[in-house]
């Protein structure tokens, strides 16, 4: 097998990954970084962030301010420690972004505009119209190309994370071009793979967002933590799931059922369609599951309505949003209504990362939404995924660079690679089975909206638990059609089910086990909050039988847990 | 469920490289109402092959992946309904211009590459604590070039990208979005990287059309030029075409006396001083200089008289157009040239004006200031397809030969106007008119647009003159028509440069009604 030798190997290049490569190839320019990606990088899943990102820039906001927000936001299970350092680190990084070229939409004195999101207090959105994703990677892409020592791997899959003696030392990658696998050894390894929201049916994520690096991490020793707080955004387009930000909301847009109804009046009277995304979508569900929801032919749904903004407003904070629309659901929104259900949106929960995204396991870091250093808690507020990428994926990039710089290259012992060649390619592209791959697929996604959706409930999950169980049986007896080994995007996907399937059910335990209702984690069987017993981080180790669930306390700071409405 | 509409044909092009097989693959897919050109790809290699390779992600037009050839023209797969094609059968193909891994993915590998070149990040010496304040005038000059998703749908469009020198569409409009913001000081850093490439271009549209984005990645380029120019950072080639211009007003930088060379015997107007002309044959330079195009204003002005239009023509008094000056990014010139022709057409009362060139009729309809005059502007091929209809044209003697037909880009691409040179030759007895695969809008540039005709120095190879004969020749046509002078002689040239002269003939459609009047 081909070695591959850097530095610092990141896996992944979405914003987390391609700003950690900045800012590790800012540190030190000797270091040589290579950054593997399935996809060339622009087409990562971050470039479909829409509506902003969070950043104290003005007076009347303070950085407590946006500290509880965030905290109030988590349903109090949000590390409060790593809240504080994000607070104060994302007003630096969106000015760095302006200085490399981000086209930050402006107001009329030339500074930075901002505009309201749901459970921030304060109007603090940075955006770029609602291509805010878009901007930030084809900035962060485009700064990373100005230095020499950050090689790219574009179409490279990773498989696995070599860890011998209890430490990271390398990936196995497979070219996808060619079909060949290679080891890449590094002295500091950064996982920013992003979410897994894809064992879901009805997500707004891309296809390609399937929550690899999480899965690679979990079999290689590396807890998950907090695996059951999956975000629903309350407005996925109807019939696609494709996301209409929460800017539409922020911008002034109505949330209203069939009977023409302001609904969240009933459910947040304060902050009306701007409350979480947690209250808004359990809002939506419930108008749906008591009858006043729209009809349609793909089941019922909730209205968004943007027609009092007028043309103009629309024009210029929503383009992306009304260009969607017509053009996928063939709705203009400036005459029309959009219909809109909440969908999977955002995986709070990830590979287990402190403060400094140090990773249990000695040179492994992650950053963005594969990994869980706790700052969104149960529950995440719109725009601070996107400053999350960027505070963090910064500050795993210099922290990797430290590491690398007082250390050496690994050797990479022989046994765990073949073990792996063997896998992938045995088991996986040669083996004859007779299930079919798209059918495993389609089945766990209906089983978990089915089992593990907004409101869950306890035989729900364990059913849920069983099925995905079953699956992962049949998975073992799964058949890649395709045996090409150049661009076959069929075994590609089979090794991405594989990896999703455990994350399906490490989600489904871990929500088992959760027996109170926080955030976006809503048991019907236990409807409140449970701080006595449950303010505690789950942890959820890989083994032979199965996950097994260790329990953490929570950092508190200075904000006790207290009634949270809105 | 969604409403069943009914089933279509979707054939895919594959390839591929292990085997080094290259086939059809046929499938029929139900179609719903609301689904993707995507839906249908995935519903294929879930459920009837799972060989099927090509790329996805977002489903939202927004990462770029999924762009292919449909039906000949370049679009991102999950960003087009298929009911909204109006069709029932479908052939998709990888992106053309690049090289294909498999199936329909493409190999964007280079197209990468030159992004790196162009420097695509803000360069300044010195930066503020905050942010640098940008008002959303300043940002709105460049907004529009933000939104590209590098989908490679622009540069697989781009005739002038078959030369690997040149950087590409989305290259250079990203290098142009760079160079006007306001907060970028890296403009002079960035004329290096293109002032030996840019001038490839062909300014034919085809990055602009094809956008899903609707970035004017053409407009960018004649905008990068045009700070070139002011720089003064241009090859002999180019200078020589502007210098001849300014100094005779054709690029030629022939003697103005010699522009009514063509007419010869023919019977043609030639206005007086504020002579009143309803309408005016606009001849244009090529016509009127170039000897292998002498014969389009003969034939064009021969038709004329046999229609008995009443017209003139300008003779010294008509300058270039400018067209090629303008997307050479010399304003100053073409303002000179444009403001002399409007002047003209104002001191003989001008009303219609007939144009052989499609430049010409382009500056004349969409650029100021000519296009605030109250004048019809008309391709000749408008006006002869016409007089064909109404039947002022008749006894059509017969030319026995199979011909295809080239769109000029700033006929078609630009203009709208497909169908009357295919009328007219059509309307020819023993024309056999077959089209090329690359026709109407996503016809392939003759790689003359934008100055090219005179400053082409690129290997054959590599021309896109020849790679459109080549074209021509897979028909095995013995005519390639065409209705602009400019690909009169991008062609011509390159059936010399192939030694196809007893192959395959280059006429313009005016000379072929001409032939079969005579």
């Amino acid at each position: 097998m081909e070695v591959i030798s850097h530095d610092i190997v990141i896996v992944g290049a979405g914003i987390a990954g391609l700003r950690a490569a900045i800012a590790a190839a800012e540190y030190d320019p000797k270091l040589s970084i290579g950054v593997i990606s399935k996809v060339y990088p622009t087409r990562s899943h971050s470039v479909c962030a829409q509506g902003g990102t969070a950043a104290v820039l003005r007076e009347g906001d303070s950085l407590e301010l946006h500290a509880w927000d965030t905290v109030k936001g988590s349903d109090f299970l949000a590390d409060q420690d790593v809240v504080e350092l994000f607070v104060n680190r994302i007003p630096i990084e969106i000015v760095k972004l302006d200085h490399w070229g981000c086209p930050w939409s402006r107001d009329e004195d030339g500074k930075i505009s901002q505009r309201p999101f749901g459970g921030h207090s304060f109007p603090r959105a940075c955006f770029a119209a609602d291509y805010t994703g878009l901007h930030e990677m084809h900035t962060l892409y485009g700064r990373s190309l100005l230095y020499d020592n950050i090689n790219f791997y574009y179409e490279w899959f990773v498989t696995s994370l070599i860890v011998d003696d209890g430490i990271a030392k390398g990936v196995t990658a497979i070219e996808i071009k060619t079909g060949k696998m290679s080891v890449f050894k590094a002295k500091s390894i950064i996982m920013a793979t992003g979410g897994y929201m894809r064992i879901y049916n009805f997500t707004t994520y891309s296809h390609s967002a399937t929550g690899d690096g999480v899965a690679i991490a979990y079999r290689a020793g590396t807890p998950l933590k907090d695996m059951e707080m999956v975000q629903f955004h309350p407005t996925g387009l109807v019939p696609s799931g494709i996301l209409i930000t929460e800017g539409a909301r922020g911008e002034g847009g109505y949330l209203i059922n069939a009977n023409g109804e302001r609904f969240m009046r009933h459910y947040a009277p304060k902050y009306m369609e701007t409350a979480p995304r947690d209250v808004v979508s359990r809002a939506e569900y419930t108008e749906i599951l008591e009858g006043r929801g729209f009809k349609g032919p793909f089941g019922p749904y909730i209205a968004l309505d943007l027609r009092h903004l007028g043309e103009g407003k629309i024009n210029e904070r929503l383009p992306l949003i009304r260009d969607v629309c017509i053009k996928l659901a063939g709705i203009d929104p400036v005459d029309e209504l959009i219909p809109i259900r909440p969908a999977a949106h955002y995986s709070m929960g990830g590979i287990h990362a402190n403060i400094k995204t140090e990773t249990p396991i000695p040179r492994l870091y992650a950053a963005g939404e594969c990994s869980c250093l706790s700052l969104h808690g149960a529950n995440r507020l719109g725009t601070n995924s996107t400053a999350e990428c960027l505070v963090f994926g910064a500050i795993a990039g210099v922290e990797a660079a430290k590491h690398a710089q007082s250390s050496s290259l690994p050797d990479i012992p022989q046994n765990p690679l073949l073990m792996e060649e063997k896998r992938v390619y045995d088991c996986i592209l040669k083996h004859e089975g007779s299930e079919r791959i798209p059918e495993i697929r389609n089945e766990m996604r209906y089983i978990m909206d089915d089992c593990a959706w907004i409101f869950r409930h306890g035989d729900k999950l364990l059913e849920g638990l069983k099925k995905i169980r079953n699956l992962k049986e049949r998975f073992r007896n799964a058949r890649v059609e395709d045996r090409g080994r150049v661009f076959n995007t069929g075994f590609i996907a089979a090794l991405e089910l594989d990896f999703m399937l455990d994350l399906a059910e490490v989600t489904l335990l871990s929500a088992l086990n959760r027996k109170e209702s926080r955030g976006a984690h809503s048991r019907i069987d236990y409807p409140n909050r449970d701080d006595e017993n449950w303010l505690v981080h789950t942890l959820a180790y890989h083994t032979v039988d199965g996950p097994r669930l260790e329990y953490i306390p929570v950092t508190i700071t200075k904000w006790t847990p207290q009634v949270r409405a809105y | 469920m969604a409403e069943f509409v009914k089933n279509i044909e979707i054939k895919v092009k594959r390839y591929n490289p292990e085997s080094g097989k290259v086939l059809i693959s046929t499938y029929t897919v139900p179609v719903y109402k609301g689904m993707t050109l995507l839906d249908a790809l995935l519903y294929i290699k879930d459920n009837v092959d799972a060989s099927l390779n090509f790329r996805y992600s977002c489903r939202m037009g927004i990462c770029g992946s999924c762009s292919v050839l449909v039906n000949g023209k370049p679009m991102l797969a999950c960003y087009t309904q298929i009911l909204h094609l109006n069709v029932d059968s479908i052939l998709i193909e990888p992106l053309p211009n690049i090289p294909t891994i498999k199936d329909l993915v493409a190999d964007v590998s280079s197209f990468f590459s030159k992004y790196r070149y162009i420097k695509p990040y803000l360069i300044r010496s010195t930066y503020p604590q905050n942010e640098i304040l940008q008002n959303p005038e300043d940002q709105q000059k460049y907004w529009s070039y933000t939104l590209c998703i590098k989908c490679a749908i622009c540069y697989a469009a781009c005739p002038a990208s078959i030369d690997e020198k040149f950087l590409g569409p989305t290259a250079l409009s990203t290098m142009y979005r760079f160079n006007i913001d306001s907060r970028d000081e890296g403009v002079k850093e960035r004329i290096k990287i293109s002032e030996d490439n840019i001038w490839l271009c062909t300014a034919c549209y085809s990055c602009t059309l094809h956008c899903p984005k609707e970035i004017n990645s053409s407009h960018s380029v004649t905008e990068l030029r045009r700070i070139i120019v002011e720089e003064g950072f241009v090859p002999k080639t180019v200078r020589d075409v502007l210098s001849n211009t300014f100094l005779t007003y054709n690029p030629w930088g022939m003697p103005s006396e010699r522009r009514t060379d063509w007419i010869k015997d023919l019977n043609v107007k030639l206005l007086k001083p504020n002579e009143q002309c309803e309408n005016l044959y606009f001849v244009c330079c090529g016509p009127a200089y170039d000897t292998r195009c002498h014969e389009i204003a003969r034939s064009t002005a021969y038709i004329l008289n046999l229609i008995r239009l009443n017209y003139g023509v300008l003779g010294v008094n008509e300058w270039c157009c400018g067209d090629h000056m303008l997307r050479l990014g010399e304003r100053g010139l073409f303002e000179f040239l444009a403001e002399h022709n409007v002047q003209v057409f104002r001191d003989h009362s001008v009303k219609n004006i007939i144009t052989n060139s499609p430049h010409c009729l382009n500056v004349f309809k969409n650029e100021q200031p000519y296009s605030s005059l109250t004048v019809n502007v008309k391709h000749y091929t408008q006006v002869f397809a016409e007089a064909l209809k109404n039947g002022l044209i008749k006894s059509l003697r017969e030319i026995n030969a199979r011909v295809t037909y080239h769109d000029p880009c700033f006929l078609g691409k630009r203009n709208n106007i497909f169908e009357e040179p295919r009328e007219i030759l059509q309307s020819i007895p023993g024309v056999k008119l077959v089209e090329m695969s690359r026709n109407r809008e996503n016809s392939f540039c003759c790689g003359g647009g934008g100055g090219r005709v005179w400053t082409e120095e690129a290997p054959y190879e590599r021309r896109p003159s020849v790679e459109r004969i080549k074209e021509a020749l897979g028909l095995n046509v013995d005519i390639i028509a065409t209705a602009c002078p400019f690909c009169v002689i991008m062609l011509t040239d390159a059936v010399k440069a192939l030694g196809l002269e007893d192959k395959i003939r280059v006429k313009d459609v005016s000379e072929l009604l001409k032939s079969s009047l005579t």
